[in-house]
């Protein structure tokens, strides 16, 4: 490795003599070829990120606007690409850890920093920031390789298990069967390893639902039977008694169930029997897996969810385990808000449980209670439990009170029964993704023009996209939230909503008149029918304005379709060279003729048609 | 009612195959499927689908090269895109809606629901009116 590499430091330190002391460093180094900027907030280091090209970021977490592990997160968001070492005080190497899981490189002591360990760790963090890029792309393209295969497989024999094709006789419809479910196995094989790829980089995505526990438990018991049968191992289900439901990823859950059966099934005696059991309490649910085997050692225990950790290597390979499996029972379990735990069974052998929220519990939390009555209402679309209630703890501060969407389908449920002054979307949401939900929303006459705000914990790729789009988006912000900010945004929305810009089509082609009326709104000119078309079908217009020609050699074929995507009628004001024969037309608002009237008699009439509508938006006008 | 065209573009004989039979199960659906971004540009400028199925690694002109060309072309600017690819890391998906697709389906599909999951995302009077 050489310099060559690192040509733009940021260092983002509020201390003048600490970054005159890198500084300097850098300098003996003989290095003046590196351009380093020296900024003293994390708000300055993210502007300089968005707009300059860096390669490697040095930060100190003690900043006036971020503190700790937060300013290491929005430093790894605001350039998730760029390598990133974190310079700790007093030897808190614990937060010196957590930075490395959350994205760092390296980190460097204060107080202890001398040069040739900064330019080792400086060289270093860019190596291997390097290779973790190489490592993503090879994994992302493997199982990429594998999946274009398989989407043929998986698609033909679903197409004919679904009997798209026409009934199958049932032997074949058997055997296919075979194919089908294997096909959709090795799918998830390849999801699974790209998976302990990404949890280990702590990039997994979860998505929440409601989980009925007991059909969930049947289904990988009966994935694991021939295995179990293999060993000569039973497996028996102690039902709860009541329905046991919690809020998880429906697919994490059954890996979970699935590796601590085939773990208990693995270390189980012959002829032994496996109990699983769930227990439904009043604010989680519990579910037990108990074998009969030799039990945990005593020396293993503190091992036992460490990654590849395994009793006795040689029993393991016997049984052919990977010693990766209950470590990542336990990371799922984690990230779906639960506990994993063992002990020794009374008898002999092991019980492993897990712990979990219920449904009902979570559910309950959506709707927000506590708030001051008459505060503004906010619909939060967000799946992870722990932000949403965050970030509901902080806004209440702020007066507002905030329901939760767990999912795409919840939000449109919630948005459709209460009237919400504001909301803000996760981009990842379980059951699609934010951007579909706000397509969604702004089709819902209501919500045409109520302030959307993206929280995204994403990189901010895509931002000014999304706010350039018609989705009309007043902000996108990253995780974790920059309160102040959201709130500001939240404070002026009915300014927003004032402040749209009305839509007009334009279906003619006189230049003159797209610069008239691109005064008083967003004009969209198009100079067939058949553009004026399509441009409905993608885009909503407040009113239309076309040229008498255009529209008599349409009419009737182009009025009626001159409605929006929610099926309103969009008023039209007819722009002619001579008579008003089309103005009896119930659907034609005003008529103009060309001849005798200017174009600024038009823009008034426009203008004034805009406002009457506007003003009552959404209905009917014909 | 008439048709709505879909237009699928994947450089996979088999999977266009795959993706032909599946749309036909919505019988709304009238599908033709290019092999190459650049047949894409053309058919899409003069069929005038409703909307297009883009896969995103193909040789030469790859999917979101093929969406910056449509959009490119007035013809063809304003015709919805929607991802169908095995590339559906988070970060992957942020990049594709940043380029001005309006969503991503992701590989391998259900092939019984990807009709409906196509039509979700064309607006509910599709077909009603379609041209």
């Amino acid at each position: 490795m050489s310099w060559r590499l690192i040509k733009a430091i940021l260092l983002v330190e509020d201390s003048p003599g600490d970054a005159r002391l890198i500084s300097e460093m850098l300098d003996e180094q003989g290095s003046r070829s590196i351009e380093l900027t020296n900024v003293d907030c994390m708000s300055a280091a993210e502007k300089h990120l968005a707009e300059r090209a860096v390669d490697i970021i040095l930060l100190d977490p003690g900043l006036p606007d971020a503190q700790g592990l937060g300013a290491i997160r929005r430093a790894h968001a605001a350039a998730p690409r760029i390598p990133l070492v974190v310079i700790t005080g007093l030897d808190d190497e614990s937060l010196a850890e957590q930075a490395l899981q959350e994205g760092a490189q390296d980190y460097l002591i204060k107080g202890q920093i001398e040069q040739r360990a900064l330019l080792r760790a400086l060289r270093y963090a860019t190596e291997r920031k390097r290779l973790e890029r190489l490592k993503d792309e090879f994994v992302s393209t493997v199982s990429h390789e594998l999946r274009t295969p398989l989407t043929s497989i998986s698609g033909s024999l679903g197409l004919l298990m679904g009997n798209a094709i026409g009934n199958l006789p049932g032997p074949m419809a058997r055997l296919l069967a075979i194919a089908h479910t294997n096909s959709q196995r090795l799918v998830r094989l390849v999801d699974d390893i790209l998976d302990i790829e990404k949890m280990e980089a702590g990039r997994v995505v979860f998505n929440f639902s409601r989980v009925e526990v007991q059909p969930l438990v049947e289904q990988a018991i009966e994935a694991n039977r021939g295995f179990a049968e293999g060993y000569g191992v039973r497996v028996r289900l102690e039902a709860a008694r009541a329905a046991a439901e919690v809020r998880a990823d429906p697919d994490r859950l059954l890996q979970v169930v699935t590796n601590l059966l085939s773990n208990a099934i693995k270390f189980s005696p012959t002829d032994g029997e496996v109990a699983v059991a769930i227990e439904k309490g009043p604010d989680a649910v519990r579910l037990t897996v108990r074998d009969h085997g030799p039990g945990i050692p005593v020396d293993f225990k503190p091992l036992i969810f460490e990654k590849f950790a395994q009793a006795d290597a040689g029993v393991a390979r016997q049984k052919g385990g990977t010693g990766l499996g209950l470590s990542i029972v336990k990371q799922i379990v984690e990230r779906l808000g639960g506990e994993v735990g063992f002990a020794d069974a009374p008898g002999g052998g092991a019980i492993f449980h897990v712990q979990l929220p219920c449904w009902d519990h979570v559910a309950g939390l959506a709707t927000d209670r506590e708030a001051k009555p008459g505060a503004a209402r906010l619909l939060l679309c967000e799946d992870d439990l722990d932000t949403a209630l965050t970030l509901r703890e902080q806004l209440r501060q702020a007066g507002f009170a905030t329901d939760f969407a767990y999912s795409v389908g919840d939000a449109l449920t919630r948005a459709a029964a209460t009237q919400y002054h504001a909301i803000l979307v996760d981009i990842h949401l379980p059951d699609g993704d934010g951007v579909s939900l706000i397509v969604r929303l702004r089709q819902m006459p209501q919500y045409r023009d109520t302030p959307i705000v993206v929280v995204s914990g994403d990189t901010s790729r895509g931002r000014d996209d999304l706010r350039a789009s018609k989705l009309d988006i007043i902000d996108w912000l990253n995780k974790p939230v920059d309160l102040d900010r959201l709130v500001r945004l939240l404070a002026k929305p009915v300014a927003h909503e004032a402040s749209r810009r009305p839509r007009i089509l334009h279906v003619d082609e006189d230049n003159a008149v797209a610069r008239a009326l691109g005064e008083i709104g967003d004009v969209v000119t198009v100079s067939s029918i058949e553009e004026a078309q399509c441009a409905l079908k993608v885009g909503d217009f407040d009113l239309a304005v076309l040229d008498v020609a255009i529209a008599k050699a349409a009419s009737p074929d182009l009025l009626p379709e001159l409605r929006d995507s929610k099926g309103n009628v969009i008023p039209v004001v007819v722009f002619s060279a001579d008579g008003l024969d089309l103005a009896s037309d119930a659907r034609v608002q005003a008529a103009q003729a060309k001849s005798h009237t200017s174009i600024d008699s038009l823009v008034a009439t426009v203008r004034d048609r805009l406002a009457s509508r506007l003003a009552s938006v959404p209905r009917e006008i014909a | 009612m008439t048709s709505i065209r879909i237009l699928l573009v994947d450089d996979e004989p088999d999977i266009r195959e795959v993706v032909d039979v599946s749309l036909g199960l919505d019988r709304d659906f009238s599908t033709r499927a290019c092999a190459t971004g650049a047949d894409a540009l053309v058919t899409a400028a003069e069929w005038s689908p409703a909307l297009i199925l883009l896969d995103v690694m193909m040789p030469l002109m790859d999917g979101p090269a093929t969406l910056a060309n449509l959009r490119k072309n007035p013809r063809t600017a304003h015709i919805p895109v929607l991802f169908l690819t095995a590339r559906t890391q988070s970060e992957e998906i942020t990049q594709y809606i940043s380029l001005g697709a309006l969503g991503v389906l992701s590989k391998p599909f259900d092939p019984m629901t990807l009709a409906a999951s196509v039509r979700s995302y064309l607006p509910p009077s599709a077909g009603d009116h379609a041209s």
